[in-house]
This record gives structure tokens, C-alpha cells and sequence, in this order.
């Protein structure tokens, strides 16, 4: 995408406060967006790394209850009398210890995981989603469990005497726009550097990698990073925005979405995830206002994503990028 | 090249058909409840009945002119998805009122949007003491909680015998809160508590819990779940040979649904119930339960439902008196007439009284309750 | 001490039923290395078909059983001759994708047809359960543990001694030589599908009158199945057989001692041990990995 194209999008995009005044169809966009940045992480570590990471929604998860607790306090009981806590920080400061955290995680996960390969890593990074959601069921005293948490408070950022809030729609529309923007910049930068082009090496073919001498598990390592800090940064945003968060935000299912946003897209090109998300954010609000139950709903995403496999196994960004060029290509020789 | 053209043909046959249809002019009543997941059974019931008294007002010329509408969305048993549906009622939908969300988490978990949009809600189902004790002035609750649920059953200890109690709940806020309610009473009258073992309501094996239950000696196990965990608690506790008295509480026990699906092993179970289909006649008004009763067997509807459904249904008449005596489809005056209206429902003679912090209180109906036991494949009352 | 019976009791007849699902998705696993999202569901239709015949069409329970577990094995060889077919020789990950995708649409047609509220299959044995002093059993879980050993036995019999059995040993062994030496590929992974299918079916079958039927009761069988798979070592038999009763133990004595409430964590936090110690599985044979 040519820088000018790219100002000229990103202006049009952040304009649609003022003329959309449907808080309904922007609440649509900002889950959307929201779901576009983790579908970027996780692209991150599928395509560019090319690690069938099936346990992605444990770091969304992670970042988002990370911040919430941050951001309301707690206190749990180490021992029967020993008790830990942490007194209420301000938002911003939650969101950040989220990221972080979820980063962390990353790293655990990627210097542990990446002994074990193929379908094997598979089955881990399922099983390790799995255990997080469990353990966020079953550890009441800090996650509440099943009764969720409840009345997180929404991002307000002080300077001086100057206060931003982002608990109104609109504010909260630019916040996640500006974050997807940052977002997809960090990833242009970083796989189009060094450290890219090495894990693009790996993805190709990792015995050849290594054996010109790229330290495999070091790329892995800073790509599970950022991909789960991304992820946790997109965690930390969704649970400031819905204000309340509760276990079931580990089920698998949502690492299937995140999954056929990014397969669907163009796994391992930087705009299949932007058309990805976009189409599957906004996909079930069509099909909601066409009266057709969810149930049906995760049918036409099934057959979707199994004809998208067929029959455009790259993606839909590749697919139209080579008829572009063919068109080019064809309108050049026709004059 | 074919291939992206068919895609991008379906893609723009699907945005076309978003501008969605022009509806007619009706009065919306928002309806939030789990449809799927762990309560679907009960949030089916709720919105069966719901849908009889939606027919019925309808047939009988609608309110203030108009027809109404319930809108009834899916909140999937889970909190996160339970604010969803509220978002989506309210500022897609436009609802001036709503009812739901069927378990206190769900309820707990949309009231902050209610008090963000200032819209109220009927809880029809929900027991938990924090709904109207939180301050939120959009509430307006028909069931009982479980405090009253508690209350009710005091006099059955001493003619029970019961000695030594434990406890198995649904690790939530109705789980929870009937666990505490009733050991608190419990306890004041003298019984000893043994363990208070949790499930999750997704659970289907409770061998580990009921094992644990049954080394500790206690002669009476109180159950807090829905009608599916119930049936499966029954069962398992039979397998186990687990010889104590088993009551169940929070009124979501259909107990003909559990005489139907376990079989002997209910017999000499007890079950609170807010709605006794089997003796209408003892009701408040057997005449309004005569009605709901016909048309929900008329319907098909399985008989085990009865117990569950009338929340819904007299969810709906309550809405719909509020509506009338506001004069207008307006969330505010639908608040504040609420505060007026008696509806002679299933439930009771419905009105609010308050209850929560001053300035902010909620609206809490103080309804009946009933105790009964399953006798040899029949639903009796318990006798005092 | 009676409490620990009882759990041992408990852990053995689940370990039945967890063998079966073990078993069906080391063949598909470990033979056709497809990672079978679709098993759990397998599992769930046997569960449907028996509420299907036994409550609303009347079929008698045992014959609803053989059903159940006929139609498992057709569904599977349906899935494997019109989605796997033509990915033969793609990699894992397209495989995978395709799997999730059927996941999708059988679970949702489930739910579907059948809505989500959780349904009764009546078995026709007695309530009462056998007691056998301290323990107690009912007679329902007495005949799920018979069948599932009668189901394993078969099974192993069938890999082992039959021909078509030799076939898929060594169709996983070395595929281009076991193509060289004639065997019908194609067939092998069918028939090899269909089989791992049915046995899902039967463990739902099995366990579904126990219980209750519900759309996603599939899920946290896979799940299992997986960590079975993992544990046993791809392919192995045996080694599933194993790995089905040691998950169940793990389980019912965690349950009953640790957390009843991280019951189901345990099959987790054992695979990602077992991976992490030995990446190939415990008893896995030699070969390559990923």
C-alpha cells in the first residue's frame, strides 16, 4: 500500500466519529478493530513465523485480565494468613502492566514450547490456552470466576488540567484506531528488518535456516513476544471498553476467529489481517440484521473457511493482488 | 479470477441486504436470556412463557394502541455476552424496558449498563441479595431472593431433624448466595454445617464432590443449580449410595422434569418451588395460573417448564402495566410507573417495595413460597 | 480408604470410555497425522444418534448402540472421502484448518437441530446400583466399562491381526513403500478414518446415557483424546489404551483430593508436562518430529 493511499485511509477512517451517529453500527466497528489488532499479532506468529500457535486467545485473555485487576485492585491469601494485594492503579497504568505481562507470558511460552514441534506445539499451545481458562474458572479469590469482573473502569488519561476520557464511543473509536495503526507500523518495521527476514527464513524452511546460522529459537522467541504483547494490548483495550471480563474469553472458539481472520485474509502479508478482521467483525452484524440465528451463522464461517482453503489457500490480499497484476498486465498489453 | 468475482458477488449481495427491513409500529420489550450454554433449559422456559403472555396481551388489542414486541436475544449463559445482548437492545433495538437476565451473574453483570443508558429491567428469575442491594435504581425484581427463599424454609428444620448439613452449589452468584442464605439460617437454628462443595455449571461429573459428601455423615445435602445439573446430581448421588435427605433450592428444580429423567432415584427429594403447577388452586391467583397453565400445554410446551415459565410471563404483564401507566414507550416513565403498578400474577400479587441505599433504591416484590416433595414418582406438598 | 475405593472404582470405568476416544484418534493421528478436530464431534453425534433412536424412534438400547457406532464409522468415511481426499500430500497446517472448519459446521448443526438444552437418553437398566461393600456402582457404568473393553480388545485384534490391520501398520510405518508394495493408500486412510470415527461414536454412545447429550459436549472429549494420544505415543495402541486409564486416574484422584474444580485441567497440565519432558510422548516409537 503506497503511503499516500494509507494517510488518505487511515484520515477517512478516523473522520467516521463525526458522520456516523449510529452508536450501535461504531460499537460494531470498535469490537472489529479490536479483533483486527489481535488477528495482526497472530498473524505475527502464523505467517510470518509460520507457528500453528492455536492457544493465541490465552494472551488476549491474559492482557485483559491482567488490566482489569490491575485497575480494580486485589487481594488473594498465598498462605491461610499471608495475604497479597495490590490497591487500584490508574487505567493507563493497568492497560501497560497488561502488555507486559502478556509479553511475558509470550516469552515463557516461546522458550518452553519451541522443544516441541509441529503438531505437537499444535496440541500444546491448546492445552496451555486451556489450563489458563481453567485456572481463571476455578481461582475465585482473584478472577471471580464464572460471576465475571465486573465494573472495570473505562480509560481516562490526565494531563495537567486537561482530562481525556474514553469511556464515550467515539473517543474509544480513535483510541483503538490509533492503536491499529501503531500496531501495523511495529509490524512493518519489524519484518521487514533483520529480525524479520529471519523468521521469514524459518518459516520457509527452519533446517536451512539453521544451518546458515540463524539462531531459530531466538527469532521465535522475539516474535511469541510480540505477538503476545500485541495480543495482550488488544485484551487490555477490549476489557476497558466492554467493563466487564469473565473466563469464558479463553474459549478456543475465539482463537478459531482469530484464525480464519487471518487464514481468510492472507496469512503472512500485512493487509490480510485488516481484510480478515474486517470482513469477520462485521460479518455476523450483517447476519444478525438479516434475522439468520448464530447458529447458522458459524456454519457459513465453517464452509468459509474450508472453501477459502480450497480454493484460495493463500488468502483473499494475494489473491487479489496477482489478479491486479494480471489486469495490469493485460490492460499495459492491450494498449 | 472467477473464483474472487463469485466471492466478491456473495460479499456484496450479503452488505446489500444489511439495510434491513422497515418494521411496523409496535411497543419493543427487550428480553434478555440464555437460550444456550449451561441454563439453557430454564432460559428457554422463561422465554416460552414469555411468548404466551406476549400472544395474550396482543390478542386482547396490545397496550396503548399498539401491538407489542418482545425482542429476544441470546445471552448464552455467559456475562460477557449477557452485556452484549443489553448493548444490542438498547441502542439498536431502542427498548424502553427489559426483562432478564435469567442468573444473578447475568443480571450483576448488566447493571451497570443499565444504570449507563438508564433503562430498567425486570429480574425474573435471579435471587441473589446484591441485585437490589447495590443501589441501582433500574432494577425492579419479581423473584424472590434467596434470603426470603431461606426464610421460608425455617420451619421445615426442626420437623426435618435436621442434624448435620452440607452443601452442594454452582460456583456463581446464585450458587453462592443460597449457599450462604441458607447455612446462615441453618445455622442460627441450631444444625451443624458440614462441607459446602462447589461445581461449575458447565460440570457433569460430581462423583469427587458427592464421595467427599458422603464420608462426612451429614443427614441432609442442600443443592443450589439449574433443572440439568439437578437431574445429574440425583443420579449420581443414587450410583453412590448417598443415603441422606436431598433438598434443592432456588426454584429452577423442575421437578417434573427431574420425576422424568431420574426416575426412583428423586423419590423422598424436596424441592423449593415459587410456582406449584401441581395444586394451582393454593395460589394467589389460580385463575391467572389456570390461563398461563392451558395455553402451555396447549402449546405442547414439556410439562416440566411450568415451574420456570411463569416468570416470564408475568415478566411480561408487569412491563406492559408499566408501559400503560406511563402513557408512553418512554424508559423513564416506564421507571418511574413501576413503582405503582400491582399485577396480579402467578407469582402473586406483584408490587415493589424498596429496598437498597437511600436515594438509589430498587424495586423488590415479595412473592410466595412453596415447598414440595416428590413421593413416589408424584409431586406432593410438603407438610408442616 | 472408602473414598479412595470408590475413586479407583470411578477411575476404572472411565478409563474405558477415555481408552476409546484415545484409541480412535491415535489411528487418525498417528497414521493419517491429521490433527482431528472433527473427533470430538464424532463423539457427540454417537451421543445423538443414540437420543435420536432410543428416545424418539424407539430402537432397542443395545441395538441403538450398534447403530450409533455404524453411522459413526459412515459420517467418518464421509468426512475423510469429501474433505481429505484432495488435501492428500498438503501440509499439516491446511489439514488442520479444514478440520476446524468441519468442527464448525457439525457442531453448529448439532445445536441446530437440536437446540442447546442438555437431553436424557433412558437406559434400561435398573437405578439401583450393584454395591460391592464400601463402593457402589451403577449397572449402566458396569456395562459402558464391559463394552469399552470388548471395543478395545477388538480393536487391537483388528490392527494386529487382521490383514486390513497389517495394511494401516504399515501404511504408517513408510507410506511409499507400503504403496510400492500395493496396498491401496487411498482405501487405508478411509477405512483408517471411518474406524477411529466409529470408536468415538461409541464412546459417546456409551458415556451419553450416563450423562447428558449437549452440542458441546464434544469438545472437552477431544481435548482428552488428545492428551491421551500425546501420552501414548502416536499410533500406539496400546500405549492409548494405557494413556486412557492413567488420565482417569490422574483425574478422579485429583478431583477427589486436590480440586474437584480442576478436574479437567489435569489432562492439560499432563500434556504439557509429558511434551515438555519427553517431546515425542511416552511411549512413542521412533520418528521424526514435525
Amino acid at each position: 500500500m503506497s503511503r499516500y493511499l494509507s494517510f488518505v485511509l487511515v484520515a477517512a477512517l478516523a473522520s467516521v466519529p463525526l458522520w456516523l451517529h449510529d452508536f450501535y453500527v461504531l460499537h460494531v466497528l470498535i469490537t472489529t478493530g479490536i479483533f483486527i489488532i489481535a488477528a495482526m499479532s497472530l498473524n505475527l506468529l502464523l505467517g510470518f513465523t509460520g507457528q500453528l500457535s492455536l492457544g493465541h486467545v490465552a494472551f488476549f485473555g491474559i492482557g485483559a485480565y491482567t488490566s482489569a485487576l490491575v485497575s480494580l485492585g486485589f487481594e488473594i491469601h498465598v498462605l491461610p494468613d499471608v495475604t497479597v494485594g495490590l490497591a487500584p492503579k490508574p487505567v493507563w497504568f493497568a492497560m501497560l502492566a497488561g502488555i507486559a505481562v502478556a509479553g511475558l507470558t509470550g516469552y515463557a511460552i516461546g522458550k518452553l514450547s519451541f522443544r516441541v514441534r509441529g503438531a505437537y506445539f499444535v496440541i500444546v499451545s491448546i492445552s496451555f490456552a486451556e489450563v489458563v481458562r481453567l485456572v481463571a474458572v476455578n481461582w475465585v479469590e482473584l478472577t471471580q470466576g464464572p460471576m465475571a469482573l465486573n465494573n472495570i473502569p473505562a480509560l481516562t488519561l490526565g494531563i495537567g488540567p486537561i482530562e481525556l476520557s474514553f469511556l464515550r464511543k467515539p473517543s474509544f473509536y480513535l483510541l483503538v484506531l490509533a492503536a491499529m495503526v501503531v500496531c501495523y507500523i511495529i509490524i512493518v518495521r519489524l519484518v521487514t528488518s533483520r529480525a524479520g527476514r529471519a523468521m521469514i527464513a524459518l518459516r520457509e524452511n527452519e533446517s536451512l535456516a539453521m544451518s546458515v546460522g540463524i539462531d531459530v529459537t531466538r527469532y521465535l522467541v522475539i516474535a511469541t513476544i510480540v505477538s503476545a504483547a500485541m495480543a495482550g494490548m488488544a485484551g487490555a483495550l477490549y476489557t476497558h471498553y466492554i467493563r466487564i471480563v469473565d473466563p469464558d474469553i479463553f474459549l478456543f472458539i475465539y482463537t478459531v476467529t482469530m484464525v480464519i481472520m487471518v487464514i481468510t485474509g492472507g496469512k503472512g502479508t500485512l493487509t490480510g489481517p485488516l481484510v480478515g478482521g474486517a470482513i469477520f467483525g462485521i460479518l455476523p452484524e450483517v447476519l444478525r440484521a438479516m434475522a439468520i440465528r448464530p447458529e447458522v451463522q458459524w456454519i457459513i464461517y465453517g464452509v468459509l473457511m474450508v472453501l477459502v482453503v480450497y480454493f484460495l489457500p493463500e488468502g483473499i490480499v494475494p489473491a487479489i493482488k496477482r489478479s491486479l497484476a494480471g489486469w495490469k498486465r493485460r490492460t499495459v498489453d492491450a494498449l | 479470477m472467477k473464483k474472487i468475482a463469485v466471492l466478491a458477488a456473495a460479499g456484496l449481495l450479503a452488505g446489500s441486504a444489511f439495510s434491513g427491513a422497515v418494521a411496523q409500529e409496535t411497543i419493543k420489550i427487550g428480553v434478555t436470556q440464555p437460550l444456550t450454554g449451561a441454563f439453557a433449559a430454564s432460559g428457554n422456559y422463561v422465554a416460552q412463557g414469555a411468548k404466551i403472555a406476549e400472544d395474550e396481551i396482543n390478542k386482547a388489542g396490545g397496550v396503548l394502541g399498539k401491538q407489542i414486541q418482545l425482542i429476544i436475544e441470546d445471552n448464552k449463559s455467559n456475562p460477557t455476552e449477557a452485556v452484549s445482548t443489553v448493548e444490542k437492545l438498547i441502542q439498536k433495538d431502542k427498548v424502553p424496558v427489559l426483562i432478564g437476565a435469567w442468573s444473578s451473574t447475568l443480571t450483576l453483570a448488566v447493571m451497570p449498563k443499565l444504570d449507563e443508558y438508564q433503562v430498567p429491567m425486570i429480574v425474573e428469575t435471579s435471587s441473589s441479595g446484591k441485585i437490589t442491594t447495590s443501589g441501582n435504581p433500574y432494577i425492579f425484581r419479581i423473584s424472590p431472593t434467596s434470603e426470603m427463599e431461606a426464610k421460608a424454609f425455617q420451619p421445615l428444620v426442626a420437623k426435618m431433624g435436621i442434624k448435620k448439613a452440607n452443601f452442594l452449589y454452582t460456583n456463581n452468584d446464585f450458587g453462592i448466595g443460597s449457599g450462604a442464605e441458607y447455612s446462615k439460617m441453618l445455622k442460627a437454628n441450631g444444625v451443624e454445617i458440614g462441607v459446602m462443595e462447589t461445581m461449575d455449571p458447565k460440570a457433569t461429573d460430581f462423583s469427587a464432590q458427592l464421595a467427599k459428601i458422603k464420608s462426612t455423615g451429614g443427614d441432609t445435602l442442600f443443592v443450589t443449580t439449574a433443572v440439568e445439573q439437578l437431574t445429574l446430581i440425583l443420579k449420581q448421588a443414587e450410583e453412590q449410595q448417598l443415603k441422606v435427605k436431598i433438598v434443592s433450592c432456588g426454584g429452577s428444580n423442575s421437578p417434573d422434569q427431574l420425576i422424568d429423567q431420574v426416575g426412583s432415584a428423586s423419590n423422598g427429594s424436596y424441592h423449593t418451588a415459587f410456582f406449584p403447577p401441581w395444586f394451582p388452586e393454593v395460589t394467589k391467583n389460580p385463575d391467572v395460573a389456570k390461563r398461563y397453565m392451558d395455553e402451555w400445554k396447549k402449546r405442547g410446551h414439556n410439562v416440566g417448564g411450568l415451574t420456570e415459565g411463569f416468570r416470564g410471563y408475568d415478566g411480561v404483564y408487569v412491563a406492559v402495566a408499566a408501559i400503560k401507566a406511563a402513557g408512553k414507550p418512554d424508559p423513564e416513565a416506564i421507571r418511574k410507573a413501576l413503582w405503582g403498578v400491582t399485577v396480579k400474577g402467578i407469582y402473586g400479587d406483584i408490587h415493589f417495595t424498596k429496598q437498597g441505599p437511600a436515594g438509589k433504591e430498587s424495586g423488590q416484590n415479595v412473592p410466595v413460597v412453596y415447598l414440595v416433595t416428590i413421593d413416589n414418582g408424584k409431586v406432593v406438598r410438603t407438610k408442616f | 480408604m472408602d473414598q479412595l475405593l470408590q475413586h479407583l472404582l470411578n477411575a476404572t470405568v472411565l478409563g474405558g470410555t477415555y481408552a476409546l476416544l484415545g484409541i480412535g484418534l491415535t489411528l487418525i493421528f498417528g497414521i493419517m497425522r491429521v490433527v482431528n478436530f472433527t473427533h470430538g464431534e464424532l463423539y457427540a453425534f454417537g451421543a445423538y444418534c443414540m437420543y435420536l433412536l432410543v428416545m424418539l424412534l424407539n430402537v432397542n438400547f443395545f441395538l441403538a448402540f450398534f447403530l450409533a457406532v455404524a453411522l459413526g464409522a459412515a459420517l467418518g468415511g464421509a468426512i475423510e472421502i469429501l474433505l481429505l481426499n484432495r488435501l492428500r500430500g498438503a501440509d499439516i497446517d491446511t489439514t488442520m484448518l479444514v478440520m476446524i472448519g468441519a468442527w464448525i459446521v457439525m457442531q453448529n448443526a448439532e445445536q441446530l437441530t437440536w437446540s442447546g438444552v442438555a437431553l436424557s437418553v433412558n437406559s434400561p437398566f435398573p437405578a439401583d446400583p450393584l454395591v460391592l461393600g464400601p463402593m457402589s456402582v451403577s449397572w449402566n457404568r458396569i456395562y459402558v466399562f464391559a463394552v469399552a473393553v470388548v471395543l478395545i480388545g477388538a480393536t487391537y485384534y483388528f490392527v494386529n491381526r487382521t490383514r486390513l490391520g497389517k495394511a494401516m501398520r504399515a501404511t504408517f510405518q513408510d507410506r511409499d513403500t507400503a504403496a510400492l508394495m500395493g496396498i491401496q493408500i487411498d482405501r487405508i486412510h478411509t477405512a483408517t478414518f471411518a474406524l477411529g470415527s466409529s470408536l468415538a461414536a461409541a464412546a459417546g454412545a456409551l458415556l451419553g446415557p450416563v450423562f447428558v447429550v449437549t452440542p458441546t459436549m464434544g469438545d472437552l472429549a477431544a481435548s482428552k483424546a488428545f492428551a491421551i494420544v500425546i501420552l501414548g505415543g502416536l499410533g500406539n495402541v496400546v500405549g492409548a489404551t494405557v494413556g486412557g486409564f492413567i488420565l482417569a486416574f490422574a483425574e478422579e484422584i485429583g478431583a477427589g483430593y486436590i480440586s474437584s474444580g480442576y478436574r479437567d485441567a489435569m489432562g492439560f497440565v499432563l500434556i504439557i508436562f509429558i511434551l515438555l519432558m519427553r517431546p515425542t510422548g511416552l511411549f512413542a516409537q521412533k520418528e521424526r518430529i514435525g
